[in-house]
C-alpha cells in the first residue's frame, strides 16, 4: 500500500497555503485589497483602448492584424523559383492524426527514387494540429494565414498543394540546362489529383490541363 | 419645498405615468448599451458595432426583436402567477422610482418616509423574482429563486444598516430634506469615517440585493442555466430585464442622493466662493453624473470580480457586513448625538 502518496510527508500533496495575514480586519483589509488590485487591473484594459483585440472583419480586409501563429490553410512551401523541397517521404501523411494528408509519389527512373506527384491536402477533415509541419524533415510545409476558404460544394476543399510534379528544388538546381529542368517537370493545379474532384465534373470548375495518362 | 404630487390633477397624472413608462424604457435601454460597451472594453473588446454609430441602435434592435419574439409558456407552469411575476418586478422598480428626487423641483412624490417607502417597496421585487422561480415549474428556476429570496432578505439587513447611519446624520426620513442636510458638505465625507465606511456597506449589499455579479447567484448561468427567469422568453424577460436594470438606476441612485448629496453641489462648509462656483451646475447634472459614476463602478464589479459561493455569499453578509453595519451605527449614534462632525451648524 502506497499510502503516503495521501500525506504530505513527500511533496505529493501540497499543503493549502492559509493568508498571509490573519484575524477578521486584517482579513477583510486583505481581501479589499486584492480586490483593488483586480479592479486595476480591468481599469486598464478599460482606459487603454489598444489592448482591444477585437478585428472589424469586413471592414478592414486590407489593414488585418493576425497573430503570428495563426494556422488557417496548410501550405507547401515553393521557393522563387517556383520548386519545393518535398521529397514525398510521407511522414506527414503518417504522422497525421485523421488521414487529412496523402502524398502521391511517382517513380522517377533517373535517380531511381521516387519523386512528388501530387500532394492533397482534405481542409474539411484538418484538425489544424500542426503535426504534420512539426515533423516534416525539410521543413517544406507551412500553415498560411489565408482563412478565407469557403466553398459551395465541399468536394472543392481537397486541395493539391504541389504546383507542379517533379523532383525537389535541390536536384532542379543541379540541372544546368533551362530545357532539362523543364522536361524534368510537370505542371500541377490546385484540384488535381489521382481522381479528379473525385471523379466528378463541377460547374464552374476548369478542366484540368494535366494530359491523360493512359 | 414645491412638489408635483399636491398639484396632480387627472391630466398630469396620465402624463405622468407616460413619462415614469418613457423615462424607465430609455433609461433601461441605455444601461444595458452601456454595460454591454463596458463590459466589452473590461474585457479587451469592442461590443455592439454595427448597428448604428459604433452600435448605438443596437438596444433599440434588441428592444424590438424583444417585444416580435414567442412567448413560451411552459404547459405545466402556474400560468397566472407566471404571467404577473414580471410585472410585479416592473411595479417595484417604478413605485421606488417616484420617490427619488431628481433635482431641487422634480420629485414625483415627496413622501415624508422617503427612505422607509423605498426599501420597503422595492423588497416587493424579490416577490416577483420568488413567484416567477416558482410558478415555472422548473428546478433552476425554484432553485434561483430561493437563492434569490434568501440573498435579498439576508443583504437588506446591510443595505438598511447602511441607510439608518445618513438618517441619524440628517435627522429625517424624507429624501428631499435629506439632500438638503447636505448642503454644506455630503454625509460621505462629513461624517467622519462612519459615512464612508457605511457608504461601501451600502455599495456591497446593494449590489447583492439587485442579484449583479459578483452575488449573481439568482441567475448564476454557469450552475443554474439562467436562474429565476430560465422560462421567460419574449416580452415577460424583457420585463424582468428592465426591472434589473432599473433596480441598478435606483440602487445608484438612493446612493447618490444619501451619500453623495443627490442633486446637490459639492459643497465644502464655508467655502463661499467655491460653493457659488459649484452651484453654476444645474443640480439634475449633478444628480446624473453621480448616478452614471456609481453605476459604472457598479458594472466595475460586475466585470472584475468572481462569483461568490452559496456559504461564501451568506458569511460575508452575516459575519462580515451585519456586525460592521452595528458597530458603524453605533459609532455614528454617538457622533451625530456630540456633533462630532464636520459643519455641523451650517444649515
Amino acid at each position: 500500500m502506497d499510502d503516503d502518496r495521501l500525506t504530505a510527508k513527500n511533496n505529493y500533496v501540497k499543503p493549502v497555503q492559509a493568508l498571509p495575514i490573519r484575524g477578521f480586519f486584517g482579513r477583510i483589509a486583505y481581501g479589499l485589497g486584492s480586490l483593488l488590485k483586480g479592479m486595476r487591473v480591468t481599469m486598464h484594459y478599460f482606459i487603454h483602448p489598444s489592448t482591444v483585440v477585437t478585428q472589424q472583419y469586413p471592414e478592414n480586409r486590407e489593414t488585418l492584424v493576425l497573430s503570428p501563429r495563426i494556422r488557417s490553410q496548410l501550405s507547401l512551401i515553393h521557393d522563387e523559383s517556383g520548386y519545393h523541397k518535398c521529397t514525398a517521404c510521407h511522414i506527414c501523411e503518417q504522422a497525421c492524426p485523421n488521414a487529412s494528408i496523402h502524398v502521391v509519389d511517382r517513380p522517377e527512373p533517373a535517380i531511381s527514387k521516387k519523386e512528388l506527384d501530387f500532394f492533397i491536402w482534405r481542409l474539411d477533415s484538418c484538425t489544424f494540429c500542426n503535426l504534420c509541419v512539426m515533423v516534416c524533415p525539410f521543413q517544406c510545409l507551412e500553415m498560411k494565414p489565408t482563412f478565407e476558404s469557403s466553398v459551395y460544394d465541399q468536394r472543392l476543399l481537397a486541395y493539391n498543394l504541389t504546383k507542379y510534379a517533379g523532383p525537389t528544388s535541390t536536384v532542379l538546381a543541379k540541372q544546368t540546362d533551362d530545357e532539362a529542368r523543364k522536361n524534368m517537370i510537370e505542371p500541377r493545379q490546385v484540384y488535381d489529383g489521382p481522381t479528379e474532384l473525385g471523379g466528378f465534373i463541377l460547374a464552374g470548375m476548369p478542366e484540368s490541363t494535366r494530359e491523360k495518362k493512359s | 419645498m414645491p412638489s408635483v404630487s399636491s398639484t396632480l390633477t387627472m391630466p398630469l397624472m396620465v402624463g405622468t405615468v407616460l413619462g415614469v413608462v418613457g423615462f424607465i424604457s430609455v433609461v433601461a435601454m441605455i444601461l444595458v448599451y452601456a454595460e454591454r460597451k463596458v463590459a466589452a472594453h473590461f474585457q479587451c473588446r469592442l461590443g455592439p458595432m454595427r448597428v448604428g454609430w459604433h452600435g448605438t441602435l443596437q438596444s433599440i434592435a434588441d428592444s424590438l426583436k424583444l417585444f416580435l419574439k414567442e412567448d413560451i409558456v411552459p404547459t405545466k407552469a402556474d400560468h397566472l402567477l407566471h404571467a404577473f411575476a414580471p410585472v410585479i418586478s416592473v411595479m417595484a422598480a417604478i413605485l421606488t422610482l417616484i420617490a427619488i428626487p431628481f433635482s431641487s423641483h422634480l420629485v414625483l412624490a415627496d413622501v415624508s418616509i422617503g427612505v422607509l417607502y423605498v426599501s420597503a417597496v422595492s423588497g416587493i421585487g424579490v416577490l416577483g423574482i420568488l413567484l416567477g422561480g416558482w410558478s415555472s415549474n422548473n428546478k433552476w428556476s425554484l432553485l434561483g429563486a430561493m437563492r434569490a429570496g434568501a440573498q435579498i432578505i439576508s443583504y437588506e439587513l446591510s443595505v438598511t444598516l447602511s441607510l439608518l447611519v445618513i438618517i441619524l446624520f440628517a435627522g429625517s426620513l424624507r429624501l428631499t430634506d435629506i439632500v438638503h442636510s447636505q448642503e454644506a458638505g455630503w454625509w460621505i465625507w462629513r461624517a467622519p469615517g462612519v459615512g464612508l465606511l457605511a457608504f461601501v456597506l451600502f455599495l456591497i449589499a446593494s449590489t447583492a440585493e439587485i442579484n449583479r455579479t459578483p452575488f449573481d447567484l439568482a441567475e448564476g448561468e454557469s450552475e443554474l442555466t439562467a436562474g429565476f427567469h430560465t422560462e421567460y422568453s419574449g416580452l415577460r424577460f424583457a420585463f424582468f430585464f428592465l426591472a434589473e436594470y432599473m433596480n441598478l438606476f435606483i440602487v445608484a441612485a438612493m446612493g447618490a442622493t444619501l451619500f453623495w448629496g443627490g442633486w446637490m453641489p459639492l459643497h465644502i462648509g464655508g467655502f463661499t466662493a467655491f460653493n457659488q462656483l459649484m452651484d453654476f451646475i444645474p443640480g439634475t447634472v449633478w444628480f446624473f453624473g453621480k448616478v452614471i459614476t456609481l453605476i459604472f463602478v457598479i458594472m466595475w464589479f460586475r466585470w472584475t470580480f468572481p462569483r461568490l459561493r452559496v456559504d461564501q455569499l451568506m458569511s460575508l453578509e452575516w459575519k462580515v457586513l451585519m456586525p460592521l453595519g452595528f458597530l458603524n451605527l453605533l459609532v455614528a449614534a454617538f457622533l451625530s448625538l456630540f456633533g462630532w462632525y464636520f459643519f455641523p451648524l451650517v444649515f
